[in-house]
């Protein structure tokens, strides 16, 4: 495995705010690194500084092992970027579009006939390549805009909210394409809103709150750190007692779903808990990232 | 990118590549974009040639009385040049930055934005280089004319010259592309700078001169110079050197001067990169 992004120390502030602090990440072949965090986290100015949208205010970014201060344009040949809103040109037709985004690199891609022929057979979009982008669904939108950002073959990928508005079925594609693209070796990272995603994807995650590296680690790892081993999923209102067994053990939970009261435990906490209530009708869940997310943004009370 | 190497992108291989990318847009709908510059002409030449000129009759140029149709017609080729570079980068740009997102996705890619500024303005300038030699061919049958008398070789010696004059406008028009907040803001720097140049240049009618203030203004107006160097070489066969030396600098100092804060300003404004 080759070492694909190393960025250290990164800092960048704007309007006079710190929206990044010391920031360092790495990712490696065949890998993905999801970046998580609640909104102004500073997860997309992070992203944008590492595809060259923002230049950092310090720290250093280095792209399959080229330094953006020292050759961009080489940096920049390595990586295939799909922004969070569709940016495709709107004057060409899906094909056509391939075509202009790879005449944006250098050296060209050799056999690029084959491989946008390629692209176009694997995102599903053959049969609307003649076609202009805005006659696509908003599934293949994004199919397009991820086919694009592999029209100059990247060994890194940028993926920002690449399912955001799309519906299960579509989303569900696209993972499995985005899987695909990790078993050939690409490394990828992956920002989302989607708890679901985020696990089901990425290899490691890095969770960072006002611009700050709060954990760094496998999605297993931090919801351990984080959230716990169980969740007990209590409807509400609660019982009195309920309440104050939460409250003498120093225990918040959030509301999952209205009505329903997610507490986050460890497994002697639940041991405890369900010592204390035997008649008590209660689900215990796995953790998931959406705890985390609450956790986070302070959603826990 | 410190400024040597900001106008050094002018002549990359990706400012190349984004301009050609307007071209190939422009070849697929020539049918619908050659129609403006062909029936313009034609008008002009013939609503204020045949028309006002009737009335006016001829006017003195370099000595010697002109007819009006001739007069105008190096009017044209300046007024075409200097309205598709400068509207090119104004609403053109604007609609590909703003509405479809197009630097966008060029600059997730090798591109960067000063060669999207320069992509920009070599393109208005090759469009404008486009519609003027349209312009000239219409001019050349219409010399076939009685309408009009002028030199064929002059008209074909002024383009290149037309084409440098071309850079700057496109220059101007893309700096306040940067600093307009909406496409409906476009109406100040089109009625405000624009169509006075375009009326203190002698496209269409010399300025009558004494006025100390409009001789300053016509002087600093490179629309102008450019105007007089066409006319000077269709009418005359002459090339006036103070006006490609004076039209050209002005031209050089616009290019200089604009485009390094336009390039600023839309880094904050495409990019969000407002520094610290």
């Amino acid at each position: 495995m080759s070492l694909l992004l190393q960025t250290l120390n990164l800092k960048k502030s704007l309007g006079g705010r710190v929206v990044v602090d010391d920031v360092s990440l790495q990712v490696e072949s065949g890998q993905v690194l999801g970046l998580l965090g609640p909104n102004g986290a500073g997860k997309t100015t992070t992203m944008r500084m590492i595809y060259g949208f923002l230049r950092p205010d310090a720290g250093s970014i280095i792209i399959n092992g080229v330094g953006f201060d020292a050759d961009v344009a080489a940096a920049k040949r390595s990586m295939g970027v799909c922004t969070q809103s569709d940016t495709f040109d709107t004057d060409f037709t899906v094909r056509d579009n391939l075509y202009v985004a790879a005449s944006y690199f250098r050296p060209q891609v050799p056999d690029l006939n084959e491989h946008i022929a390629g692209l176009l057979q694997r995102f599903g979009l053959a049969e609307f390549a003649d076609q202009k982008p805005d006659t696509l669904s908003g599934g293949y939108c994004r199919r397009l805009m991820v086919a694009r950002a592999l029209v100059n073959r990247p060994k890194l990928l940028f993926l920002d909210e690449p399912t955001t508005g799309l519906d299960p079925q579509a989303r569900r594609a696209l993972w499995r394409l985005i899987r695909s693209l990790r078993e050939e070796g690409l490394g990828i990272v992956l920002t989302t809103h989607y708890m679901d995603e985020a696990q089901f994807l990425s290899d490691q995650l890095v969770v960072l709150d006002e611009g700050k590296v709060l954990a760094h680690d496998t999605p297993e790892q931090i919801l351990g750190e984080f959230v716990g081993e169980h969740v007990i999923v209590l409807s509400q209102p609660l019982a009195d007692s309920v309440t104050e067994w939460l409250r003498s053990a120093e225990i918040v939970g959030h509301e999952g779903v209205p009505g329903e009261l997610h507490v986050p435990v460890g497994s002697a906490q639940l041991s405890g808990f369900a010592a204390s209530f035997e008649t008590l009708d209660y689900d215990v869940r796995k953790p998931n990232l959406d705890d985390l997310f609450e956790r986070l943004s302070g959603g826990a009370q | 990118m410190n400024k040597l190497r900001f106008y050094g992108a002018i002549l990359d291989w990706q400012s190349r590549a984004v301009w050609g990318r307007h071209m190939k847009v422009y070849r697929r709908n020539w049918y619908t974009a050659f129609l403006p510059p062909a029936a313009e002409p034609v008008l002009l030449l013939l609503a204020f040639g045949l028309g006002l000129g009737a009335h006016v009759g001829g006017i003195s140029f370099g000595g010697r009385e002109v007819k009006y149709a001739s007069y105008i017609a190096p009017g044209i080729i300046a007024y075409t040049i200097f309205l598709t570079a400068f509207f090119q980068t104004l609403y053109g740009a604007f609609i590909r930055m703003h509405y479809q997102r197009t630097w966008e996705g060029q600059l997730t890619t090798q591109v960067e934005l000063p060669h999207v500024i320069w992509g920009e303005i070599i393109w208005a300038t090759v469009l404008a280089a486009v519609y003027a030699s349209i312009v000239a061919v219409v001019i050349i049958l219409f010399n076939f004319t009685p309408l009009i008398d002028i030199s064929v070789w002059g008209l074909i010696a002024s383009l290149p010259f037309c084409f440098l004059f071309g850079v700057g406008f496109a220059a101007a028009g893309l700096a306040f592309t940067a600093w307009m907040p909406s496409i409906d803001h476009m109406n100040l720097p089109v009625f405000l700078i624009g169509m006075p140049m375009a009326f203190t240049s002698n496209t269409y009618f010399p300025i009558p001169q004494g006025n100390p203030w409009l001789d300053l203004l016509v002087q600093l107006n490179p629309v102008f110079h450019m105007s007089e160097l066409t006319r000077g070489l269709m009418l005359n066969g002459e090339l006036g050197w103070s006006h490609l030396i004076i039209g050209l600098s002005e031209v050089l100092i616009i290019v200089l001067l604009a485009t390094p804060p336009t390039c600023r300003k839309l880094r904050r404004r495409v990019l969000g990169d407002s520094g610290s």
